[in-house]
């Protein structure tokens, strides 16, 4: 699979039909990728395929010029779609390399299983439902789905819809909304007054370091409202309540756009669960307008699009 | 050496007799991440999962977020409340690392102007470090001449020696700390030499290296270099988590919180990763991304110490663990090229005016 997506780069570059390769290059640190900007055919090299290329990379098609080859897993597509529809990429400068996804590995979730650090932990296979984990010698088995991020879990489409180039063959959706859910279904069995509670607690400790806007795809505001002072939306103090202020407005601007990737929660370096809040918004999205971001590059934006029927429903 | 000794199981009731007289910080996940926090009164199990905080020690002198005033307007005019904080207080567990970043940004808060906030909490403040004995792969204070197991910088200095801890006195106020404190015994020969062998250890574990020998150098000398800095900060999102949780970025913006007649003045941890932190009216000297790029890596190899003589960072490895793209500033420094070719030199005014 790497072979062929390093070939299939190269000869992009070479021929001309891009400027740029956008790929995961393996990381510095164990079980990690970084997201690899290639201008030179040399460099394609270094692309790899693992279950570790965590990034949404549709993040740097806004800032790229010229025609861009990109790497895309089945979320990535359809956050490159949800641009297309944005107006934000023009389809014709991409050519997007599709790769199926089986699911990305949650490392978090493997340290909390070994108890140990990613950087302690010596090796980790996936083989269909079972992942095995060996921390100091010892073999730990595991099913595949601890391991995985819980958006993976709850992935409807793996495969890119939407692509130039696919490397391997397409994946079916295990899709299990259930699994992918459990945090947000605990914060739905809370009473309004606990929920509160929450996240008073969990925005307590934000720092606004904006990396779960950086990360966003859907964050493509060339000015952030967070920014402006006149009005003042937001005090520009991570005060709880400025903080849940701040997340609660980027939900309803990326209603629509959210492919629920969950980049907002693996970045956040204090550990908010952020995809609580991204996920209930797109399961209502789902719910009321019958509408999955990026899934077609013809429909109009959700939000600029509107019905008479929807009215009924619209506020409640 | 005249080192003393504590047993593991004495730590709670060594804490305990502080408590009476200090606020006692230690390395804490309470809140949902590690960082040093408020002792609990019980619980001293964070020997078990301690290696370093996400949140580095600097947040207790420059907390991410700190009240400086409050004012109100009434008909004789307007009346400051001064917010600072005067408790008398002790960080147990700091490590070398982030111990000698605070000395690093001693300088800052001390030197033209002594900043009231910061000297304040640090000179109410006791450290008590704790050495390295389990660095992270992405580790790198040797090549930055900090020693995961030193004395310095610290009140006192504990070295684990298994059941026990071997505790160094390094400067008066931690030797009055130990004084009063009766489960602290004299270490024997012994004790001393098991704690010289943890260190000895512990220095080899520090894989990760960098030369910083002469990066200012080169840093200098690649400064224009937009190719150069183009392709190094073009997987960079421009999140402030590599500035915002490094233990030697000090940055800080003040904003004001009104109400009618009324209102509160706070500063902030701010990061010249964000494009806002250098908007002025007219213009942005750093828009572009690889300048905000070039300027943290400059600022911290060669900008600080042109100003005080210490390279602003200690090799923790935090920028490099949470980068959420693994952005990885070893292999920066290392990529740092030695020579400008000749026609790459292209000086434009406007860059030689942003130096700094």
């Amino acid at each position: 699979m790497e072979q062929k997506l390093r070939k299939e780069a190269r000869k992009l570059l070479e021929e001309g039909e891009v400027d740029y390769i956008i790929g995961f290059a393996p990381g510095s640190l164990k079980f990690s990728t970084t997201p690899l900007i290639a201008k030179g055919k040399e460099e394609v090299a270094s692309l790899v395929i693992n279950p570790f290329m965590v990034n949404n990379l549709a993040k740097f098609l806004t800032e790229m010029p010229g025609r861009v080859g990109i790497v895309a897993k089945g979320c990535d597509s359809r956050s490159i779609v949800s641009l297309i529809q944005d107006n934000q990429v023009t389809r014709e400068n991409v050519v997007i390399i599709g790769v199926p996804c089986s699911g990305l590995i949650d490392i978090v979730k493997i340290e909390k299983l070994a108890g140990k650090d990613r950087d302690e932990i010596d090796n980790i296979a996936l083989q269909g439902e079972k992942a095995a984990v060996i921390v100091g010698g010892q073999k730990t088995e595991l099913f595949t789905k601890e391991v995985l991020f819980d958006n993976c879990l709850a992935c409807e489409f793996p495969t890119p819809q939407e692509y130039d180039i696919l490397i391997g063959e397409p994946v079916a959706a295990t899709c299990n909304r259930e699994l992918g859910q459990e945090k947000m279904k605990e914060l739905e069995g809370m009473t309004p007054e606990q929920r509160w509670e929450f996240w008073k607690c969990q925005f307590g400790r934000c720092i606004m370091c904006y990396a779960c806007r950086q990360v966003c795809p859907a964050c493509f505001c060339e000015r952030c409202f967070v920014e402006e002072s006149q009005p003042q939306w937001v005090l520009p103090v991570p005060k709880w309540q400025d903080n849940l202020i701040f997340q609660i407005i980027r939900n309803i601007h990326v209603a629509g756009r959210c492919t629920d990737c969950g980049e907002c929660e693996r970045v956040c370096p204090v550990n908010i669960p952020l995809r609580s809040l991204t996920e209930k918004m797109y399961g209502l999205v789902k719910e009321m307008f019958n509408y999955e971001a990026g899934t077609d590059k013809n429909a109009p934006p959700l939000m600029t699009a509107y019905e008479y029927e929807e009215v009924k429903d619209l506020i409640r | 050496m005249t080192n003393k000794k504590i047993s593991k199981k004495d730590i709670g009731k060594l804490l305990e007799g502080w408590s009476r007289e200090f606020t006692v910080f230690v390395p804490s996940k309470d809140r949902g991440v590690t960082e040093m926090a408020k002792w609990d009164g019980k619980d001293t199990g964070f020997f078990e999962w301690y290696r370093n905080t996400v949140i580095p020690a600097k947040s207790s002198f420059l907390p991410a977020m700190e009240k400086m005033f409050s004012f109100q307007k009434d008909t004789d005019g307007y009346h400051l409340e001064l917010s600072q904080d005067q408790q008398k207080r002790i960080l147990f567990g700091i490590r070398p690392c982030d111990a000698r970043a605070i000395a690093i940004i001693d300088n800052v808060f001390t030197d033209s102007y002594e900043d009231p906030y910061y000297v304040s909490k640090r000179k109410n403040t006791v450290l008590i470090g704790l050495n390295c004995t389990n660095p992270y792969d992405s580790c790198f204070c040797t090549s930055l001449g900090v020693k995961p197991t030193q004395s310095v910088d610290v009140d006192l200095m504990l070295t684990d020696i298994g059941d026990e801890f071997s505790v160094e006195e390094i400067t008066d106020k931690g030797k009055e700390l130990l004084a009063a404190a009766s489960v602290v015994k004299k270490a024997t020969k012994a004790d001393d030499a098991k704690a010289k062998t943890v260190t000895a250890a512990v220095s080899g574990m520090v894989k990760r290296k960098v030369d910083t020998k002469d990066i200012a150098k080169k840093l200098q000398a690649c400064f224009s270099d937009k190719d150069y800095w183009e392709k190094v900060a073009a997987n960079c999102v421009s999140c402030g988590i590599c500035t915002l949780l490094c233990p030697t970025c000090y940055c800080f913006d003040i904003c004001d919180e009104l109400s009618k007649k009324q209102g509160t003045r706070y500063r902030r941890w701010d990061s010249c990763g964000f494009s806002i932190y250098t908007r002025m009216p007219m213009e942005n000297p750093r828009e572009e991304k690889w300048r905000r790029v070039r300027q943290k890596v400059c600022h911290k190899y060669e900008f600080y110490p042109m100003n005080f003589d210490v390279i602003a960072c200690t090799g923790c490895g935090r920028c490099i663990r949470l980068c959420p793209v693994n952005w990885d500033i070893i292999q920066i420094l290392s990529s740092v090229p030695a020579e400008q070719p000749a026609k790459k030199k292209v000086v434009s005014e406007k860059d030689v005016s942003y130096r700094y």
